[in-house]
């Protein structure tokens, strides 16, 4: 499996993935001074610069989130189906190795790959703000959870892949994505105050389909110290369940879900791929 | 034990939608004696690709079995003694010639110090020691498919699969082909190979099968399906019954081709002479007679075009 898991790493780099990981440092960078500049060009207080280095460091992660999991997207969606429709599985699968290992090491090649990617972009971040004298080391605490987001993304696609051709895959994957996002962001405040059952279920729904919104309060968790006072205030209105809906608690059980799925979406795909004709 | 042995071997393709259900395999039997050089034949579309897959445990059949060296087909003890080189190949071209055989020696369990040592061996086999730094990518199309052979071979297997190893090839590049093939037998390996090219299967194999829609149906050692039988062309002044009448007592098979010509088959070569014996002694007016001993690839038309009527 190890000759997959290094055969996967070699193809990524070949991809210029390093391009895409360049210029995203290259943003990281650039953010993390975001803050100073804004302070020499209009002034401000060392407090207004702490929340200013708070914020790029919020949407920082949020960056590196994002972006770890496109990465693991792109990488897993083309990593069955169009091979073998290119006709690369050919010659590999008929040696001595097991579907699942095959699998498994595209599985493990791609999260690894983007784990370091990931991990590489908050050393940037964390490196550039600490040097400002601001180190937050919540980046860190969060990395785990954020780490989980390529897993999760990269996960569901490739099991896309096991049947579905690379654009098809990470269409689907976008897809699932884009609906647990809309409705987290979108629908929930909406179903919250005007205290509609319907899209409270169907956001319920969405959180089963894809655990987002549970990934994101996991993340929000580890950094909800350097989140900045207004975000972290109740709105002033609201019965006591809307607030509750609006921000669910994170629980015990959240992590478990979310390993679980992340388990279960390994093994579909990889039965699907086991019992499929490869040719 | 049979190198490769099929029982009733059946693969059926359901479209997922719309479309009726394509059978490429249709009780298909074959036993392929191991220590042999197989020649694996068939018009387009018999199955034949499909077929290998099955057998390397790419593709599940519908129904039936397959067995190679003794294991189920697509089990990890029959992949572990088997070499394949894919019809429609395609390799991971971002490798040089040389880290791609290590690639798959790695993945075939060899061990670094014979692999390095077989992976020199084999370039040399296939004519590629010059390119062995080079990526796959910057490679001609036949050099892939030497690539190719050479990748199937280097863990030194007991049996080759081929799916039309010589398909991007010019007639050096074949002949190089036909020397691996010979070097494997001469080592005890069997070769199951399919290929178009009937003058290059004739000169290395020594059992072919014919499949057709499906299913065997033609098997046999080469030497016997093409004993002494020769192919006759006749050319007349013109084609009488009476003469044909006469043709038929000696030859096997007597067929018209046009008003002046006839083909006829005769079991041996004495019988050609007698032939024009009895054209002349018929009345017919012999204007020209070539014979050739049959080829394989007179056996393979007549075969398919006789499946087909
Ligand atoms: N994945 C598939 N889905 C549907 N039909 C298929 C599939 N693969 C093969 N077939 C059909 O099965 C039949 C046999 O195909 P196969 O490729 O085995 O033929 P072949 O003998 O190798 O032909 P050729 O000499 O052209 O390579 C054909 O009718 C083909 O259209
Ligand atoms: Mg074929």
């Amino acid at each position: 499996m190890g000759v997959i898991v290094a055969l996967t790493l070699k193809e990524a780099m070949r991809r210029r993935a390093f391009l895409g990981t360049l210029i995203i440092l290259v943003a990281l960078y650039g953010l993390s001074f975001l803050p100073r500049a804004f302070k020499e060009a209009f002034g401000g207080s060392e407090r207004q610069f702490e929340i200013g280095v708070n914020i790029a460091v919020l949407f920082g992660v949020d960056i590196i989130k994002f972006f770890s999991a496109v990465l693991a997207i792109l990488l897993c969606a083309g990593a069955l189906t169009a091979e073998i429709e290119r006709g690369y599985l050919a010659a590999i699968l008929p040696r001595p190795l097991h579907r699942w290992e095959l699998y498994l090491g595209k599985w493990l090649g791609v999260m690894l790959f983007s784990a370091a990617n990931a991990t590489l972009w908050t050393a940037m971040l964390w490196v550039s703000v600490a040097v400002q004298g601001q180190p937050r080391v919540e980046m860190w605490r969060a990395l785990p959870y954020v780490l989980l987001y390529p897993v999760l993304y990269g996960t569901l696609a490739l099991a896309f892949s096991s049947f579905l051709g690379a654009s098809i895959a990470s269409m689907f994957t976008v897809a699932a994505g884009a609906f647990a996002y809309f409705s987290d962001q979108f629908l929930r405040p909406i179903a919250a105050f005007f205290d509609v059952k319907l899209l409270q279920q169907i956001v319920w729904l969405s959180e089963w389909t894809l655990p987002m919104a549970t990934l994101k309060r996991l993340v929000q968790q580890r950094v909800d110290t350097i989140l900045p006072p207004s975000m972290d205030d109740a709105p002033p209105w609201g019965t006591e369940a809307m607030l509750r809906f609006l921000k669910p608690e994170v629980q015990t059980l959240d992590i478990v879900y979310v390993g679980v799925y992340i388990v279960a979406a390994l093994l579909i795909g990889l039965l699907i791929f086991w019992r499929r004709d490869v040719q | 034990m049979w190198a490769i042995e099929t029982r009733n071997l059946r693969k059926v393709f359901r479209p997922l939608i719309g479309g009726k259900p394509i059978t490429a395999v249709d009780n298909l039997n074959l036993q392929v004696p191991p220590g042999t050089v197989f020649g694996f034949l068939g018009p387009n579309g018999a199955g034949k690709t499909t077929t290998i897959q099955i057998l390397i445990g790419n593709v599940y059949p519908t129904a039936g079995e397959a067995f190679i060296l003794g294991h189920r087909a697509g089990a990890l003890a029959a992949k572990r003694k088997l070499g394949f080189l894919p019809e429609k190949f395609q390799f991971h071209d971002f490798l040089t010639a040389e880290e791609f055989l290590r690639m798959h020696g790695r993945l075939a369990k060899m061990d670094g110090a014979t692999l390095q040592k077989r992976i020199d061996e084999v370039l040399e086999l296939v004519g590629l020691t010059q390119r062995r730094k080079s990526k796959i990518r910057e490679f001609s199309k036949g050099m892939q498919q030497r690539i190719g052979l050479a990748q199937a071979i280097i863990h030194d297997p007991d049996l080759v699969i081929l799916d039309e190893p010589t398909s991007a090839l010019d007639p050096l590049g074949r002949r190089r082909v036909r020397e691996v093939v010979q070097y494997l037998k001469e080592r005890g390996k069997t070769v199951f190979l399919n290929s178009h090219l009937l003058s290059e299967v004739e000169r290395s194999c020594d059992v072919v099968a014919i499949i057709d829609r499906g299913r065997v149906v033609k098997q046999g050692a080469l030497d016997e399906l093409l004993v002494n039988r020769s192919v006759v062309s006749i050319e007349l002044k013109r084609v009488e019954p009476r003469v044909l009448e006469a043709m038929a007592q000696v030859a096997q098979k007597v067929q018209p081709v046009d008003e002046r010509r006839v083909t006829a088959e005769v079991a041996q070569e004495d019988d050609i002479a007698e032939l024009a014996r009895a054209i002349v002694q018929a009345g017919g007016a012999l204007m020209g007679l070539q014979a050739h001993r049959e080829t394989l690839e007179d056996l393979f038309i007549q075969t398919v075009e006789g499946e087909s009527k």
